[in-house]
């Protein structure tokens, strides 16, 4: 666990994972929500396969593995095109940004100005296409366009890579910075949108890049150091994925997280305009207001460029052709989950 | 497809996310919310409820005749007991500590099938935060609990 702030107490916990090799639900059938589920009498959550294993049995066997979740854009072709296995997805509420590391020393990324130029110079057409091979959405601020109805939705940062540079300079010459090489961080999978990010940086800004990627151990003690915040960061954008447990929930989980007082991810001082809002949600119970304060906090990361916004990418999950699987935003469950006749399990 | 009726077949599922764990509570343990799948709160062991005192209050009528996997009814009292053990501890949900009602926070219960909960401040997003009050019967509480029979502890283990 990491103690992010003392008053009030804040924390997160930082997991590492100890899982059974498989682990069996079996079903409920007094459950009181018959309309709803279960449909399935038995699910066996398998965890003695790599993704990548699990991912070539949906698509090439029957009976050994009739969900995988997580796909990889990159995989999903090989999915549609598979004898047994359909892709299945959904508009994901969930999150892919950079957090800007507005103490970086060296660097001009306390002034407004230096961030929005990186928001700038980023493509993010191109980010979600070459990246995300078209499954994911541009971000405006941090919160994914399925969160909201289309009319509450803001618009992404255009890309002006001329603008960035005049932006980048300004701040630059001002506030001093600037002379050494930027440094573009990615926790696991991330690594080509990490990349991506960099070249785009590089080509706008006309400054060295260097991209670190963290994988498997290598993530906690970053997580940890950015959490209690007590020692400086090692790099200048830390790029990351993050969702929220509910749509309304939105900006207490992801904003919150990347800018809040209490936040696991901000990098740099808590922002008091920001504080102001959220407390101004908290006192709100009703939907809609809750809505306009939520689009005014996302407003206020997207103008004050809180974050480095990148893309919110589709949940792709592959899915033995006789099962019937609803995909849901924000979790993973399988009371609507049923099977057809001719499935391995009831031929 | 099966559409209602006795549950039918099995799946064999790989799910690498991280919040496997925390999908395996949601597949398997019923809370006053739970996530619709476009990700927005729905009713759960929750049959309605009605915020009082400009968000200071929140009232909760729980839904009659749910019980759990064992046969014991869930109620009020199932309510109050999930949420006299959450508050037990200082940061019981992995995710963080967003998901905490604040300290001053109180329930009590009206009827049988009816809670009422009073926040020291206004919190608009208590309604989500009842999806990590885990509601469990007696004989969980009185064993394993959420970490207690194996850590000695339940920080972090909801």
């Amino acid at each position: 666990m990491a103690v992010t702030q003392m008053d009030p107490f804040a924390a997160t916990w930082l997991q590492r994972e100890d899982r059974t090799s498989k682990v069996r639900l079996t079903a409920n059938p007094d459950y009181w929500d018959k309309d709803r589920g279960p449909r399935l009498r038995e699910v066996v959550l398998r965890n003695d396969l790599t993704p990548e294993e699990a991912l070539d049995l949906v698509c090439t066997t029957e009976g050994e593995v009739d969900v995988v979740t997580e796909v990889s854009p990159a995989d999903a072709e090989k999915v549609e095109n598979s004898e047994h296995a359909e892709l299945v997805s959904t508009e994901a509420i969930f999150t892919v940004a950079g957090v800007i590391n507005r103490d970086a020393e060296g660097l001009p990324l306390a002034d407004r100005r230096a961030r929005l130029a990186l928001n700038l110079a980023v493509d993010r057409e191109r980010l979600v296409r070459e990246t995300m091979f078209g499954r994911a959405t541009p971000l405006a601020g941090l919160t994914p366009p399925a969160a909201v109805p289309e009319e509450g939705r803001l618009k992404p940062h255009s890309h002006d890579p001329g603008r960035a540079a005049e932006l980048w300079n300004e701040a630059r010459s001002e506030t001093g910075g600037g002379e050494r090489p930027l440094r573009v961080a990615a926790l696991g999978g991330l690594e080509d949108v990490a990349r991506a990010v960099a070249a785009d940086l590089e080509g706008a800004l006309s400054v060295g890049v260097e991209v670190v990627v963290y994988r498997g151990e290598e993530e906690l003690p970053v997580r940890r150091r950015l959490a209690e915040k007590k020692l400086a960061q090692g790099w200048d954008v830390l790029i990351l994925g993050h969702g929220a447990q509910f749509a309304e929930s939105v900006v207490a989980e992801l904003h919150r997280a990347f800018a809040g007082a209490t936040g696991e991810f901000r990098a740099g001082p808590a922002v008091p305009e920001f504080e102001s809002l959220f407390a101004e949600l908290a006192a709100k119970t009703a939907p809609p207001e809750q809505a306009e304060v939520s689009q005014r906090i996302d407003r206020l990361v997207r103008d004050e460029s809180l974050a480095l916004s990148l893309c919110a990418p589709r949940a792709l999950y592959a899915v033995n052709k006789h099962v019937d699987f609803t995909p849901y935003r924000t979790s993973f469950e399988f009371a609507e989950t049923s099977v057809d006749d001719g499935h391995w399990s009831r031929r | 497809m099966v559409e209602r009726g006795d549950p039918a077949g099995t799946i064999k599922v790989v799910d690498p996310s991280p919040l496997n764990w925390l999908y395996i509570t949601y597949n398997t343990v019923e809370e006053l919310v739970r996530a619709a799948p476009d990700g927005t709160i729905e009713p759960a062991a929750m049959e309605t409820y009605r915020w009082k005192d400009e968000g200071r209050t929140l009232e909760v009528d729980v839904r009659e005749g749910n019980r759990f996997p064992d046969g014991e009814p869930l109620t009020a009292h199932s309510v109050e007991r999930a949420f006299d053990e959450v508050m037990l501890w200082a940061s019981p949900h992995p995710p963080g500590t967003q998901f905490n009602f604040a300290p001053g926070t109180t329930l009590e219960v009206t009827g049988e099938h009816g809670v009422r909960f009073r926040f020291p401040e206004p919190d608009g997003q208590a309604l989500g935060k009842l999806r990590a009050m885990h509601v469990m019967s007696t004989p969980f509480w009185e064993g394993p609990g959420f970490g207690y029979e194996r850590q000695g502890s339940g920080e972090g283990h909801w």
